[in-house]
């Protein structure tokens, strides 16, 4: 008899082929305007918000066009382990949901969910103080709804978990904006969505502490000269600042409302 | 883990030695350890090599190629056109737990698929080096799909360089069969070995440099204890040519604008030189194989 409790559908999915599209996409005009109407150094525009999930500690939902990403924060509270640590313990859980991809993803963790956790981990840790919570875990759960280009969505979930965290009253050094570019054709293409990033031959993504102007991660793949990284990494830095002035509106705001 | 602690004294000393510019093994700041490279050890693999750094780490790589389907994920078509065309390269790598206790049981799962994660994406793009179309067999069907298998059995630090000179090495030492396509679409592989072909394009594949920021300064090639005392890494990958083909910050800790700079620019610096030496090594290397092949000499431990 088959097994009732486990998912009946087939074990892998395939996209279908679409054999002709209509013309060749235009990533640039001749005003080297992209597709939708962006400068090259233009990121999408944001909307941020926090407190939306009523169980957590901290809650925010950032959406950048198409790209759509909620995350949770519970805690701090006590380490279920037994063994004693002097330091806060920081989890990081990511988790596309199924239809978020233009393939369907099994709802079970894959590696580059794991990954993604382990970026985001690493990216967040210099920020928090975590040396303040002894023998204490916090758990920071980021799902992403729609994926329009992993790159940005790394960076965008970062962005989140990072006021999220905040929004929670945990004590952190800084806040952590982050921000992604594509390189296509030797050009720095900020924040590309999906398409885009079809056609890159590498990318960067780098999250950066505007105060304390620190870089928290960077993560860059693709042959690129050293001076084009360098100019990238310019720009990035550039645009998490702007980011950062809108993670601090939206953490005034309900503030503000309450008023 | 028991290996993961370090005391505050211990802590003090390497950073005030990172800072004259003297190691605990006597090495300045930006001094790589030496490094032993075999190859061709693995007879049932179609590629292999194994690095160690005195002293320390030792990464055993094996690298097979067998034939597989192409596989193609449609939507875009002009992306899908260009992945007909190509072959796959699927790394993996494993830490051992006779390398370090830290890697037993489920200890080893988050850093082995960290390393996998990181190696996969590095020789997958097209800064990998590799010519994937060359891989290709009958376009938008079959193709070689290259695997290559990282193990580190033994464990002193700077993990993720090693790795990356190894399967290097054990990219120059793989042959693929010749393929032959006969009119009903079935692939004949040659089964003269002469006439296997090396992997165009794996002098390009990048190595990696990790870079360690210790106090205010920074040192390559950490030991275990100089890991320890680690605010946080910067690993960048670079390739013969001088070329950034990757650059990620891994573990916890942040890094200054202006640090992070120089960080690179020492990076490749460190990396062009070491593609250097290497590839002499596997100059070398291919003059003892050919005296052992005639000897019959041939051990793990023959290079050590």
């Amino acid at each position: 008899m088959a097994d009732r409790r486990r998912i009946q559908g087939p074990e892998v999915s395939v996209a279908p082929i679409i054999l002709k599209s209509p013309n060749k996409i235009q990533l640039l005009d001749e005003n080297l305007c992209r597709r939708n109407g962006r400068n090259l150094e233009d990121i999408r525009s944001i909307y941020l918000k926090t407190g939306l999930i009523s169980q957590a500690n901290g809650s925010a939902f950032i959406e950048l066009s198409k790209t759509k990403i909620v995350c949770g924060v519970y805690g701090p509270r006590q380490t279920k382990i037994p063994a004693f640590s002097g330091k806060g313990n920081l989890n990081c859980e990511i988790k596309f949901a199924p239809f978020s991809c233009p393939k369907r993803r099994p709802p079970y963790r894959d590696s580059q969910e794991k990954e993604l956790s382990q970026l985001i981990y690493e990216a967040l840790t210099p920020s928090i103080r975590l040396d303040l919570l002894p023998k204490s875990t916090i758990d920071i759960y980021i799902t992403i709804l729609e994926n329009d280009g992993t790159a940005s969505c790394l960076a965008a979930a970062i962005t989140c978990a990072s006021v999220a965290v905040a929004d929670a009253g945990i004590e952190m050094l800084d806040l952590v904006p982050a921000c992604s570019a594509s390189y296509i054709n030797g050009q720095i293409f900020m924040d590309s969505d999906l398409i885009e990033e079809k056609r890159e031959s590498g990318s960067l993504v780098l999250s950066y502490m505007p105060s304390l102007k620190e870089i928290t991660h960077i993560l860059q793949s693709g042959e690129v000269e050293l001076n084009l990284t360098s100019q990238a990494i310019e720009q990035c830095t550039d645009s998490c600042s702007k980011i950062y002035s809108i993670m601090i509106d939206s953490l005034l705001l309900p503030i503000q409302n309450m008023k | 883990m028991s290996s993961s602690l370090i005391s505050p004294s211990e802590l003090d000393y390497i950073i005030r030695g990172v800072d004259d510019n003297l190691r605990a093994d006597g090495r300045g700041r930006l001094d790589y350890r030496e490094v032993i490279l075999e190859t061709g050890l693995i007879f049932q693999a179609n590629g292999s090599a194994r690095c160690r750094l005195s002293k320390g780490t030792d990464v055993l790589v094996g690298v097979k190629v067998e034939i597989g389907s192409i596989e193609i994920d449609g939507t875009d078509e002009e992306v899908a056109a260009v992945k007909a065309k190509r072959g796959r390269v699927v790394c993996n790598v494993e830490c051992s737990p006779i390398a370090s206790q830290q890697f037993a049981g489920r200890g080893a799962d988050d850093i082995n698929n960290e390393l996998t994660q990181l190696v996969d994406r590095v020789l997958n793009g097209p800064q990998g080096g590799l010519n994937l179309e060359k891989l290709c067999i009958i376009p938008g069907e079959e193709c070689w799909v290259v695997y290559i298998d990282a193990l580190v059995l033994d464990y002193g630090g700077n993990i993720l360089d090693l790795i990356f000179m190894t399967i290097r090495a054990a990219l120059y030492n793989t042959r693929v069969p010749k393929t032959v396509i006969e009119e009903d679409k079935e692939v004949e592989i040659s089964d003269d070995v002469e006439e296997w072909e090396r992997i165009e394009g794996w002098e390009l594949v990048p190595i990696s440099i990790t870079l360690n920021k210790i106090g205010t300064r920074h040192i390559v090639d950490a030991t275990v204890l100089e890991e320890l005392a680690t605010k946080a890494k910067l690993s960048v990958m670079v390739n013969k040519n001088g070329k950034i083909c990757g650059i990620q910050k891994i573990g916890g800790g942040s890094i200054e604008h202006g640090l992070l700079n120089e960080m690179m620019q020492t990076g490749r610096s460190i990396g062009q030189n070491l593609i250097l030496n290497l590839d002499k090594m596997l100059q070398k290397e291919d003059e003892i194989n050919a005296e052992r092949a005639k000897n019959d000499k041939i051990g793990f431990f023959a290079a050590a």
